[in-house]
């Protein structure tokens, strides 16, 4: 049986690994995913923590509201995401952020 | 009346705006912007004389901070669709579309819709709320910041401002999720009633959670160190969406941190460590702001340093959050904000329009020129470093009381010294628009009618503030 430690510990790897991804990777693609993969990280602890919040023996739906929202969110801001991203390569034929230099003083 | 109607109101405006842009091909795309205008001003009144019930449904409260912020996010709506109108030419250069006039209704429907989202924000008290609206002004922002997208910088501004606004939501939800976690609720109300009674063994998850959600939050408001996307973003974006992302974005992130701080007020032992986190984050904010603007030569980038300067002020009103002004001070503080931010970003416009380009030298001569611009830009100039008898001054001399009465003495001698640094690089573009000689044409700019009575009523509103702070206060309360 899993306990809610198991749930934050991998929900916290999980996080890691995307901030991880943010800081080292060198395409915007793989940053993108590896942003996804952080808001995941806060839907698997979010589920995790209202499953063990019992409440009249139901576990607390607030959070699981949340997670809702949070994908909804998260679906957006890809779509707009790679609408920016598109338009960037069309523009630069490059998805790497080393390109991005031209705004420095 | 049920004060939600206001945001509902806006909501639909902005929708229906989207919709005349999509089937209405001849009419004018400026008609929009003037019927945006007009719809958010009725708004505007609406909520001064509405009468709207102060009732508090669940998550959604209706208190005097949320009223103010309201008209500020209207306000600065407003004063963006005009200077819109005035970039409209840049903006149909960049976009290229079927029509010569695509795009253009987007520019003026999407900041409608960015306004809704801090309206609600401004009256959020649940954290689901406060997330969803910040999410939907950040989202809109996405877009208009990429907006005129044959223009190479304003698309890497987008991408940068995409993958680190992206990157501050993924910090704030997780904080989110570990107060949850501890409070097992998501309620601010209900957050500040459990905190008492958390077992000392749950606050270092607490205190991780809270941490997290400054860290989010020290993103929207540009406070050091992670600020380095404003810069970039700042110069990159379309100039009136600069003027939106430094004042909206910046007030929205600042009511969030003030709600989640009196929530936390009851439980002094992680309280006093967030307390102590924001000051570092005030004097780092201070420095940096300030001293990196020093050797800026364009103008954008320019205000983007001052921006992060002035991020660093409403910190520290914030980090004395225990002072009884501390609330007022910010308010004020933001206020005259608003108001010369926006007159700086209002005459750029008309001047980068015709002179084709936002350097500082772009300004040189301006006085020759057009001397009520100059003098417009000299207000505003001399606000911003804190000039007395202005509405900056009056924003800082608050600051400073409230830091005093509690004890801040850190930050103030800080703050003395980067006041001081702010005169310089203030003065530098007063300094080019009076004492240095243009290379280029000598004509006067032209100034549409709209534009001239904003510029009047800001230049007005700004020595309303600093010489009658009565006054003032009467009219935020």
């Amino acid at each position: 049986m899993a306990t809610l430690n198991d749930y934050l510990l991998a929900s916290g790897l999980l996080f890691t690994v995307g901030f991880a991804g943010v800081l080292l990777r060198r395409n915007i693609i793989i940053i993108f995913m590896s942003l996804e993969l952080m808001l995941n990280a806060a839907n698997l602890s979010l589920v995790g923590f209202s499953r063990f919040h019992v409440r009249a023996g139901l576990p607390d739906y607030n959070a699981q509201v949340l997670v809702f929202f949070i994908i909804t969110v998260a679906a957006a801001e890809v779509a707009v995401g790679l609408a920016v991203i598109v338009a960037l390569y069309r523009a630069k034929q490059t998805t790497h952020i080393e390109d991005l230099n031209s705004l420095k003083f | 009346m049920s004060p939600i109607l206001l945001e509902l109101i806006v909501l639909t405006l902005g929708l229906a705006l989207l919709l005349v842009e999509s089937f209405a091909d001849r009419l004018n795309r400026n008609t929009i912007a003037i019927i945006g205008i007009i719809g958010l001003a009725l708004v505007f009144l609406l909520l001064q004389f509405g009468g709207f019930s102060s009732t508090a449904v669940a998550g959604y409260t209706q208190d005097k901070a949320a009223l103010f912020f309201k008209k500020f996010a209207l306000v600065t709506t407003i004063i963006v669709l005009i200077m819109s109108i005035d970039y409209s030419d840049t903006v149909r250069k960049f976009v290229h579309g079927i029509t010569p006039q695509a795009g253009i209704g987007e520019f003026y429907s999407l900041p409608i819709l960015t306004c809704a989202g801090l309206m609600w924000m401004a009256s959020a008290t649940d954290f689901i709320l406060i997330f969803i609206s910040l999410e939907l002004v950040t989202v809109s922002f996405y877009t208009l910041v990429a907006f005129t997208r044959r223009n190479p910088s304003s698309l890497e501004a987008g991408a940068k401002y995409l993958i680190l606004g992206a990157l501050s939501t993924g910090f704030f939800i997780y904080g989110i999720t570990w107060i949850y976690g501890v409070t097992q609720n998501t309620n601010l109300t209900a957050i500040a009633k459990v905190l008492p009674s958390i077992p000392a063994s749950d606050q270092n998850g607490l205190l991780f959670g809270a941490m997290l959600v400054l860290v989010g939050l020290g993103f929207k408001v540009a406070a050091a160190p992670f600020q380095f996307w404003v810069p970039d973003v700042y110069q990159g974006a379309p100039t009136p969406i600069t003027a939106f992302l430094s004042v909206g974005s910046k007030a929205a992130g600042f009511i969030v941190l003030l709600r989640v701080l009196e929530a936390f007020q009851s439980l002094p032992a992680v309280e006093s460590k967030l307390s102590f986190a924001i000051v570092l984050l005030a004097a780092a904010t201070l420095v940096y702001g300030n001293l990196a603007a020093l050797p800026q030569t364009n103008f954008k980038r320019l205000m983007a340093y001052s921006s992060i300067g002035h991020a660093g002020y409403l910190l520290m009103a914030v980090a004395s959050f225990g002072a009884l002004d501390a609330g007022l001070a910010v308010v004020v503080y933001l206020a005259a904000y608003l108001l010369m931010t926006l007159l700086s970003f209002i005459v750029l416009i008309i001047v980068a329009k015709n002179s084709e380009g936002d350097d500082i030298t772009h300004f040189n001569g301006l006085s020759k020129r057009s001397p009520f611009l100059a003098f417009s830009l000299l207000i505003a100039m001399a606000s911003l470093a804190g000039v007395p008898l202005t509405a900056g001054f009056l924003g800082k001399f608050l600051v400073f009381k409230v830091a005093f009465e509690s004890q801040q003495f850190l930050l103030i001698v800080v703050a003395i010294i980067t006041v001081g640094c702010g005169f310089y690089y203030y003065l530098k573009v007063v300094r080019a628009m009076y004492w240095q000689t243009t290379t280029g044409t000598q004509t006067a700019i032209p100034v549409s009618l709209l534009s001239t009575i904003t510029i009047g009523a800001l230049v007005v509103l700004i020595f309303l503030f600093g010489i009658f702070p009565q006054l003032g206060a009467g009219l935020l309360s």
